[in-house]
C-alpha cells in the first residue's frame, strides 16, 4: 500500500492547481483521474474536434504565481480576441478593451456608454477578485484567532477597496451588485447587438436569464480578470499541459485511468482512498474535484449529517450550455466582416430581450428555439466552428436523444445562418455535446460549467451549500476543490488554489 | 376668516403613509397641511362606493403589515379602526379538487397529507424557517436603514445593531438567512415540498405586486414582505379592515385632524416650490400656494422628483438615479358586486376556507409562465388571482345576502403590447374587457357561476391605478422590491433616510424604506426624521419613535 | 349568513373514541396530534390511583408511528439517533433520542426492532419528512403507520393480571421486550409511567375489539380508563420528559438557541460517541460538548407544586425555570423538573430556589422554596422490573 500526504480526485484544472499548491508546500501529492486525459471539462473533445472550453477568460494571475509559473507569462501563447456582436443586417459591432466600433470602422453611437459600463464592471471585478482570491468569509473561527484576524484584515482591505471606488461608485456598486444584468445594461444602452452581447456574457454557462437578479454578479465575474477573451495557442490542452507540467515539476504524481471507488474513514478522519483496480492509497487528506455529491458517494452518506445531505441534494446544477462543433469545408463569408474579424469571438445575441426569450424554454425543460451562441472559428488543419449554444438544459424533456441533438444542431445552424448566410452549405461534419454527455464524460454535475449554479444563494460562503462553503466537508481531512466551490469555475484555477490553502490551514 | 397659507409642514398626498407622517408631526405640535389631488383621502388604502349599496376596497384589499405601534401611538381604534383576521384560503384546480389552507394546525396537516403526506410534515419546518426570518427582519422596519458608504454616528450605531443581530444568529443560521434573502420563492418551496399544488398555493405571496417570477432570485424576500406583518401579534396573519381598507386611512386622517391638522382635498400638487436649494411650499394645480419649510411627499420618488421639481432643483446624478428607479406595473384588480355568494362546487358547502384568500393556480411552472407573458407586455394567459369575499365577515361591505368580491391579478403589464407596440395607451376599453374576461375564466375554475353573479364590476388595469392613485406605472409598492431598491438602496443609494437632496424635502411614501404595503412604517419613519432634523427639541414620542 | 364550521376542521376521533366518549363524565378533551384525546374522564386523582394501584387503560394511537425497513434500515437509524441501535436486539424496544446537525434534540421516542432490518419508531412529533431525509444514501425506506396502527397503553400493578385474564401469555416478557401475543396484536413491556405496564399494538380498525377484550378482562381487576392528566403525574414521578414541555423540539423553535442537547437534558447515557458518525456528533464532540444548562430532577421544599416557577441561585440570580412540577401522591414529595443554567446547575451546595406563586381565596402570594436536586426517578417500584411480573 502506498501512502501520500494528500490525494486529489479528479485532474481538472482546479485539481491540478490544488495539487501543485499542496506539493509546493512540501506535501507528497497524488492526483488520480478516472479518464485517460487531464483537464476535465476544459479539454473534453470528441473525434479530434474542438475542446469544450475554447477561450480563456479568467485564468488567474494569482494562481500562476502560486503554482510557481513565471509571474508575467503563461508558458503558452495566447491571443486576445476582439468580440464581434453579430448583427443580422450586417452592421456587426467590434468590441475590444478600448474601443467599440462598427465592423467597417465607423464610430458606434453607444461606444462611450458601453466602454464606460465595461470599465466600471472591470473596476467592480477587481474588487470582487479580492474576495475570490481567498476562502469566503465566515466559518466558526473565533475572531481572536489567527484565522479570524486574517479574515478581518481581508474584509478591511475589501472595505478600503470599496472606498477607493469613490463615494458615488461605491454606492452604485452596492446597489447593482445583487441586481439583474438586463436593467444594468438597458439603463445605459439601447436594445441591440451590444446590449445582447453583454446580456449573453452575463449568463454564459448558467441557468439564468439576464432579467434574473444576481446576473450583474456573474457579469462582473466575467470581467473579474480584465474581461479579455483570449485564444490559447494549441487550444485548452496547452493550458492544461502547462498546469500539469507545473504539478510534475514539484513532484506531484499524476495518474490517469484510476477511478476512486471509496474513501475510508477512521475515527471520523479520512485514512485512505480505494480504487476500482483494488488499490488502497493511504492518506490523511483527500480533495474531491467534482463536487460534494461525489464526495458523499465515496465516503458514504452515513458520514454526513442529514441536513448536509439534504443541502447537497438540493444544490442546483442544471447545465444549459451545449457545445456544437461544425467542421467547415472553408472559411465562410460573412458580409461586413473581414478575415481577421471573422476570427474574433463571435456572439449571436441580437438583443437583451432575445437572450431572455432564449432562456424562457429552459425553465420548462425545453431548448431555445433561437439560441444564444458564442462561436470561434479556427483554421488549424481542419476548419472548425466551435460554438457554445445556450439554452440546452441538461434535464431536457424526453432526454437528449439523437433527435434532440439533431434539433439543437439545426437550430444552431439556422440561428448562425441569420448572420452568416450560406453557413449550412459549408458544414461537413457536426458534433453536438449536450450537457448530459458533459456530465457523463467528466462527472460535472448536470454538465454545468460551474458544477453548481452561480446564483446569489450559491456564492461565497453559501457555495456550493451552507455549512460546506469553506472547502472542508464532513469528516476531518475531506475537502472540495472544484468549480462547485468558491469562486466557481471558468478555467480560473482559484477554487483549487483556495482549497489547497485551506487544507494547509 | 382668511385661510391660513403658511404651515410648519406640508404633506403632499393623503395616502396612509402621508397621513401617518402628518399625524405624527401634528401630534408633536407642528401645524401641518395635507394636500390631496382626489376628492377623497386614502391613496391606495381606500374604500369607495361605486355601485349603490356596495363598498369596494378597490386598491389594497387586506391588511397585515400595518404596524401596531402606529395604531397604538395614534389611538386609531378611537377613530374607527377595526382589523379582523380572516381564516385560511384555498387553491382550486381544473380537475375539480382544491388545496385548502387552514389556520387550524392539525386540519392543515390533514389537508396537506391528503395531497402529499411528506409535505404535511415538511410544513412545520417550512413555517418555522419563515417565522425565523420574520423575527429577524421585524425590528428593522421601524428603524432607519444605515448608510454603509459614508456612515455618520447614527449610521454606525445602526450598522452595529445589524451586525450584532446577524452575529446572534450564529454562522449556520446566518448562512440560511443570507440564502433565504437571495433565493427565489420557487427554489425555497422546492427545498421543502414536493406537491405542485401546495407549492403554487404558498408561492403567491412571493410575486404579488412584483415584476419577477416565482423562480427569480429575490422573490423569497417578497414573500417575507407579505409575512412579516401581524394582527395583534399573530405574525403572518392577514385580515380585513372593517369598512374596507379606507377605514385605515380614515382613522389616521381623523387622528391627524384631532391633533389640529388640516386636510385639503381636490388639491393636486402642481409644483414643489424651492428657493436657494430649500423647499418653501407647494403650488397647487388650481394656482393656490401654501408655504412651509418642510414638505413631505407621499408620492413615489419618480413622480415627486421628475414631475414636481425642476431638473435644476436636483443634483444630476440623483436625478439620473431616480430615472433609473424601477417601478413597473404588474398588477390589475377586479372589484365585483355580487347578487349572492357564488357557488364553489369543489368545496364543502360551508367550508371555512372560503372566507380566506382563494386562488386557481396549480403549479409553479404555471405561475412562471404567467410571468413570461408579462415580460413581453402581455396579460398573463393564466394569471395568478387572489380573490376574497370580505362581505362574508364584514357586514358593512354589501347589502344583506349580497356580497363584495375583490380579485387581485398578477400579471398585467402597464405598457401593454398590441401589434408589437408597447404602450400604456393600449389600455383601451376593449383591452380592459379582455383582461376581465381572462380573469373571469380563471375564476371560473373555482366558482363556475361567477359571471351570473355579477351586479357591477370595476376593472382596474395598471393604467387606472396610475391615473387615479398616482402610482407611477401602477406599481402597487411604489417601486420594485428588488435588492437594488431595498434597505440602504431605497429608493436610491445615499438617500435612504427620508431626507432628499433639496433641503426640507422628505419622502414619506412606500418608495422609502421599508417600502410597500399598507404598513405605515415609511410614514412614521419619515416623521421621525423630520422631527429630528427640522425641529429643535421636538422628538417623536411613542412606540414607533 | 350563519357561521358554520368546516367539517374538516376540529379534532377527529381516534380508533376507540366511541368507547372513551361513553366513559367520559368530565368531557375534558384536548388535541393530541389532531385527535380528540381525554385529559380526564372522571377525576384525575382517582384515575391516577387506578394507575398506581390497579390498572389503567389509555389510548396512545395519536402517537406518530413510522416503519423503517430495508437492508440499510439499521445503518440509517444508527446514523440518525445518538445511541447504538445495533445493540437493540430483535424483539426488543429501545428508548432513543435524535438531534439536528448542531446537536439539538429534535425528538425522543421508542424504537421497536421487529426483525433484523425492520423497525418501528414511535414518537411525539411528526417525523416523516425527517426520516425520508435521513434515508437519503441508505438502502432503506420509511412509511407512516400513524393511522394504520393503533396503540393501547395498559399500565399499573394488575396490568399483567389483566392481560392474562384477556388470554395473552406475556409472563416471560421482560421490560423492553416485545412479542406477537396474538395474530395481529403485538405487546411490548413499555410505558410512560415507570410502573409495571404494557403497550398493545394492533390495526387501527381492530383497536375497538382489543379495547373490549381488555375491558372485559379487567372488570374484577380494577381496570379503569384514564386521561392524560393522570399519566402526566406518573411520568413526572418516573422522571420522563415530554417534548414541548421539558424541552422544545428544535424543529419547532423559532429561536434556534432554545434547542437543547441530549447532554443538557440529562440524556448523556443515550449518546454513544464511539459508535461512529451520527447526526449532530461533530457538534456534540466539539462546540456543544459543554452543556449550557442541565435539566435537573428536584425535590421542592413545601407542598405547593412548582409548575412554571422561575429558579434562582441564592434567591437572587435568575438561573432557570421549572418545566414540570407536581405533588407526587405516591412518593409523598413535591417534585419537579428544572432547567438550570451552568455553572449553577453543578454548584455544591446547590442553593437553588423556586419562586412559587400561590392563589388562596383570591389572594396571590409568593414564596421561595428551596430545591434539592436528586439523582434518580422519584418513584421506581420493583414490580416494574420483576419477571415474571406479579399479579397485584
Amino acid at each position: 500500500m502506498t501512502r501520500h500526504d494528500a490525494i486529489v480526485i479528479g485532474a481538472g484544472v482546479n485539481g491540478l492547481v490544488a495539487a501543485t499548491v499542496l506539493a509546493r508546500a512540501g506535501l507528497d501529492v497524488c492526483v488520480i483521474e478516472q479518464s485517460d486525459r487531464l483537464g476535465g471539462m476544459a479539454t473534453l473533445s470528441v473525434d479530434d474536434g474542438p475542446e469544450l472550453a475554447h477561450l480563456v477568460h479568467n485564468l488567474s494571475p494569482r494562481v500562476r504565481r502560486d503554482i510557481g509559473l513565471d509571474p508575467h507569462r503563461w508558458p503558452f501563447r495566447q491571443t486576445a480576441l476582439p468580440t464581434v456582436a453579430l448583427d443580422e443586417s450586417g452592421r456587426h459591432v467590434i468590441v475590444t478593451r478600448n474601443a467599440v466600433t462598427f465592423a467597417d470602422g465607423t464610430a458606434h453611437p453607444d461606444a462611450r456608454a458601453c466602454l464606460a459600463l465595461t470599465a466600471r464592471l472591470r473596476r467592480y471585478g477587481e474588487l470582487l477578485r479580492m474576495l475570490a482570491e481567498a476562502a469566503p468569509p465566515g466559518g466558526d473561527a473565533p475572531l481572536a484567532s489567527a484565522r479570524g484576524l486574517r479574515q478581518i484584515l481581508r474584509l478591511g482591505r475589501f472595505g478600503l477597496g470599496l472606498r477607493g471606488l469613490g463615494r458615488a461608485e461605491a454606492r452604485r456598486f452596492l446597489q447593482v451588485l445583487l441586481s439583474n444584468a438586463y436593467d444594468l445594461i438597458r439603463d445605459d444602452l439601447p436594445e441591440g447587438p451590444l446590449a445582447g452581447m453583454l446580456a449573453a456574457d452575463a449568463v454564459r454557462g448558467i441557468a439564468q436569464g439576464p432579467r434574473s437578479p444576481g446576473t450583474v454578479f456573474t457579469l462582473i465575474h466575467r470581467y473579474g480578470h480584465g474581461g479579455v477573451a483570449a485564444l490559447p495557442q494549441g487550444g485548452m490542452s496547452a493550458v492544461v499541459d502547462a498546469l500539469a507540467q507545473a504539478a510534475r515539476d514539484v513532484g506531484c504524481t499524476l495518474r490517469t485511468g484510476v477511478r476512486a471507488t471509496g474513501i475510508q474513514l477512521q475515527d471520523d478522519r479520512v485514512c485512505a482512498v480505494t480504487t476500482a483496480s483494488g488499490e488502497t492509497l493511504l492518506t490523511s487528506r483527500v480533495l474531491v474535484g467534482s463536487g460534494p455529491r461525489l464526495a458523499a458517494e465515496l465516503v458514504g452518506a452515513g458520514a454526513f449529517d442529514i441536513e448536509a445531505m439534504r443541502r447537497i441534494g438540493r444544490i442546483r446544477a442544471r447545465g444549459v450550455a451545449a457545445k456544437v462543433n461544425l467542421r467547415l469545408d472553408r472559411m465562410p463569408d460573412v458580409p461586413g466582416l473581414n478575415a481577421d474579424q471573422l476570427r474574433g469571438r463571435l456572439v449571436f445575441a441580437p438583443g437583451a430581450d432575445y437572450v431572455e426569450a432564449a432562456f424562457n424554454p429552459a425553465k420548462y425543460g425545453e431548448m431555445s428555439d433561437n439560441p444564444v451562441i458564442e462561436a470561434v472559428i479556427r483554421d488549424e488543419g481542419a476548419i472548425w466552428l466551435s460554438a457554445v449554444v445556450q439554452y440546452a438544459p441538461s434535464d431536457l424533456n424526453g432526454g437528449w436523444s439523437d433527435a434532440a441533438r439533431a434539433a439543437l444542431a439545426r437550430r444552431t445552424l439556422a440561428t448562425l445562418g441569420r448572420a452568416i448566410p450560406g453557413l449550412d452549405a459549408r458544414v461537413r461534419e457536426t458534433q453536438v455535446i449536450a450537457p448530459d454527455a458533459i456530465a457523463a464524460a467528466t462527472g460535472a454535475p448536470g454538465g454545468h460549467w460551474h458544477h453548481a449554479e452561480m446564483t446569489l444563494d450559491q456564492i461565497l460562503t453559501l457555495r456550493p451549500a451552507n455549512g460546506i462553503g469553506r472547502y472542508a466537508i464532513g469528516p476531518r481531512g475531506l475537502f472540495l476543490c472544484g468549480a462547485s466551490t468558491h469562486p466557481g469555475g471558468d478555467v480560473m484555477g482559484l477554487a483549487g488554489r483556495n482549497a489547497a490553502r485551506e487544507v494547509l490551514g | 376668516m382668511s385661510e391660513r397659507t403658511s404651515f410648519d409642514a406640508i404633506v403632499a398626498g393623503a395616502g396612509h403613509n402621508g397621513l401617518t407622517t402628518a399625524a405624527y408631526l401634528a401630534r408633536a405640535g407642528l401645524r401641518v397641511l395635507v394636500v390631496e389631488k382626489n376628492d377623497w383621502i386614502g391613496g391606495a388604502a381606500v374604500s369607495r362606493s361605486l355601485h349603490d349599496g356596495w363598498t369596494y376596497s378597490n386598491c389594497s384589499y387586506v391588511c397585515s403589515l400595518f404596524r401596531r405601534e402606529i395604531a397604538r401611538d395614534l389611538d386609531l381604534p378611537k377613530y374607527g379602526l377595526q382589523v379582523i383576521p380572516y381564516e385560511g384560503g384555498a387553491s382550486f384546480t381544473r380537475d375539480g379538487d382544491y388545496f385548502a389552507y387552514y389556520s387550524d394546525h392539525d386540519a392543515l396537516r390533514r389537508e396537506m397529507a391528503r395531497h402529499a403526506p411528506r409535505d404535511a410534515d415538511a410544513y412545520a419546518r417550512y413555517s418555522q424557517a419563515i417565522m425565523r426570518q420574520c423575527r429577524f427582519i421585524r425590528p428593522f422596519l421601524l428603524r432607519d436603514a444605515p448608510d454603509p458608504v459614508a456612515p455618520g454616528p447614527r449610521d454606525i450605531g445602526e450598522l452595529a445593531y445589524l451586525v450584532r443581530k446577524a452575529h446572534d444568529l450564529g454562522a449556520r443560521e446566518l448562512g440560511e438567512t443570507l440564502r433565504f434573502w437571495t433565493m427565489s420563492i420557487g427554489d425555497f418551496l422546492d427545498d421543502h415540498f414536493e406537491n405542485d399544488l401546495i407549492k403554487a398555493h404558498l408561492a403567491g405571496s412571493g410575486i404579488i405586486g412584483t415584476g419577477l417570477g416565482v423562480y427569480s432570485p429575490g422573490t423569497a424576500y417578497v414573500l417575507l414582505h407579505h409575512y412579516m406583518g401581524d394582527i395583534d401579534g399573530g405574525i403572518g396573519a392577514w385580515g380585513f379592515a372593517r369598512g374596507g381598507m379606507g377605514a385605515i386611512s380614515d382613522a389616521i386622517g381623523a387622528a391627524f385632524q384631532a391633533h389640529g391638522g388640516v386636510i385639503r382635498k381636490g388639491a393636486g400638487v402642481e409644483r414643489i416650490l424651492t428657493r436657494d436649494g430649500r423647499v418653501t411650499g407647494v403650488a397647487l394645480e388650481d394656482g393656490a400656494e401654501f408655504h412651509a419649510p418642510v414638505v413631505a411627499s407621499n408620492m413615489d420618488v419618480k413622480r415627486t422628483m421628475l414631475e414636481h421639481l425642476a431638473p435644476e432643483d436636483l443634483p444630476a446624478d440623483f436625478r439620473r438615479a431616480v430615472e433609473r428607479y424601477k417601478i413597473r406595473g404588474s398588477s390589475a384588480k377586479l372589484n365585483i358586486a355580487l347578487d349572492r355568494k357564488p357557488a364553489f362546487p369543489a368545496a364543502p358547502a360551508h367550508a371555512s376556507f372560503l372566507r380566506g384568500d382563494l386562488h386557481a393556480s396549480e403549479s409553479l411552472a404555471e405561475l412562471e409562465r404567467a410571468y413570461d407573458d408579462w415580460k413581453i407586455g402581455e396579460i398573463s394567459a393564466r394569471p395568478y388571482i387572489d380573490m376574497l369575499i370580505p362581505s362574508q365577515i364584514d357586514p358593512t361591505m354589501a347589502p344583506v345576502g349580497a356580497h363584495m368580491m375583490t380579485v387581485f391579478v398578477q400579471y398585467a403589464p402597464y405598457d401593454l403590447a398590441v401589434d408589437g407596440v408597447r404602450s400604456a395607451d393600449n389600455w383601451t376599453e376593449a383591452q380592459r374587457a379582455r383582461l376581465a374576461s381572462i380573469v373571469l375564466d380563471q375564476m371560473q375554475v373555482a366558482c363556475p357561476d361567477i359571471r351570473d353573479r355579477i351586479v357591477h364590476m370595476e376593472v382596474r388595469s395598471p393604467l387606472e391605478l396610475e391615473r387615479e392613485v398616482g402610482l407611477t406605472e401602477g406599481n402597487i409598492f411604489q417601486g420594485e422590491l428588488t435588492f437594488d431598491q431595498l434597505f440602504f438602496n431605497k429608493p436610491v443609494p445615499g438617500y435612504a433616510q427620508y431626507a432628499m437632496p433639496v433641503r426640507g424635502l422628505y419622502l414619506c411614501g412606500s418608495s422609502a424604506h421599508p417600502g410597500g404595503g399598507v404598513m405605515g412604517a415609511p410614514g412614521a419613519n419619515a416623521a421621525r426624521a423630520i422631527l429630528r432634523r427640522e425641529t429643535r427639541g421636538r422628538r417623536m414620542k411613542g412606540y414607533a419613535a | 349568513m350563519s357561521v358554520v364550521t368546516d367539517p374538516d376542521v376540529g379534532l377527529v376521533p381516534g380508533p376507540v373514541h366511541d368507547r372513551i366518549a361513553a366513559l367520559s363524565r368530565a368531557q375534558g378533551w384536548y388535541g393530541w396530534a389532531g385527535h380528540a384525546a381525554p385529559s380526564v374522564l372522571d377525576t384525575v386523582e382517582f384515575e391516577y390511583f387506578a394507575l398506581r394501584n390497579q390498572a389503567a387503560l389509555l389510548d396512545i394511537s395519536p402517537m406518530h408511528k413510522y416503519r423503517v425497513t430495508g437492508p440499510g434500515a439499521t445503518a440509517m437509524l444508527n446514523r440518525m439517533v445518538t445511541r447504538d441501535v445495533r445493540r437493540i436486539a430483535i424483539g426488543r424496544v429501545g428508548y432513543a433520542v435524535w438531534c439536528d446537525e448542531d446537536g439539538m434534540v429534535i425528538d425522543d421516542g421508542t424504537l421497536f426492532r421487529l426483525a433484523e432490518d425492520d423497525w418501528r419508531l414511535c414518537c411525539q412529533e411528526p417525523m416523516l419528512s425527517w426520516l425520508a431525509d435521513a434515508c437519503v444514501g441508505f438502502d432503506a425506506s420509511v412509511s407512516d403507520e400513524s393511522h394504520s396502527i393503533a396503540g393501547l397503553a395498559l399500565q399499573g400493578p394488575t396490568s399483567f393480571a389483566v392481560l392474562r385474564a384477556a388470554g395473552f401469555d406475556v409472563a416471560r416478557l421482560r421490560p423492553f421486550d416485545l412479542t406477537d401475543a396474538a395474530p395481529g396484536i403485538m405487546v411490548s413491556r413499555t410505558g410512560f409511567t415507570g410502573d409495571l405496564g404494557y403497550e398493545l399494538w394492533t390495526g387501527w380498525d381492530e383497536a375497538t375489539a382489543l379495547w373490549d377484550r381488555l375491558w372485559r378482562a379487567g372488570t374484577d381487576l380494577g381496570l379503569r380508563a384514564i386521561g392524560y392528566d393522570a399519566v402526566n403525574i406518573a411520568r413526572i414521578e418516573a422522571g420522563f420528559l415530554t417534548a414541548g414541555v421539558d424541552f422544545q423540539p428544535v424543529h419547532a423553535v423559532e429561536r434556534l438557541h432554545r434547542g437543547k442537547t441530549p447532554l443538557e437534558l440529562g440524556l448523556g447515557r443515550m449518546v454513544d460517541m464511539a459508535k461512529g458518525h451520527f447526526n449532530g456528533r461533530r457538534a456534540l464532540a466539539g462546540p456543544r460538548r459543554h452543556p449550557r444548562s442541565l435539566l435537573l430532577r428536584v425535590d421542592v421544599e413545601g407542598f405547593k407544586p412548582a409548575q412554571d416557577a422561575l429558579v434562582y441561585h441564592r434567591r437572587r440570580r435568575e438561573v432557570g425555570h421549572i418545566t414540570s412540577g407536581v405533588w407526587s401522591p405516591t412518593a409523598k414529595r413535591n417534585i419537579a423538573l428544572a432547567h438550570v443554567a451552568m455553572p449553577w446547575a453543578r454548584r455544591h451546595p446547590p442553593d437553588l430556589w423556586a419562586e412559587i406563586y400561590t392563589l388562596q381565596e383570591g389572594r396571590w402570594d409568593r414564596r421561595m422554596a428551596r430545591l434539592t436536586p436528586v439523582k434518580h426517578s422519584f418513584y421506581a417500584p420493583p414490580r416494574a422490573r420483576a419477571t415474571p411480573p406479579g399479579l397485584t
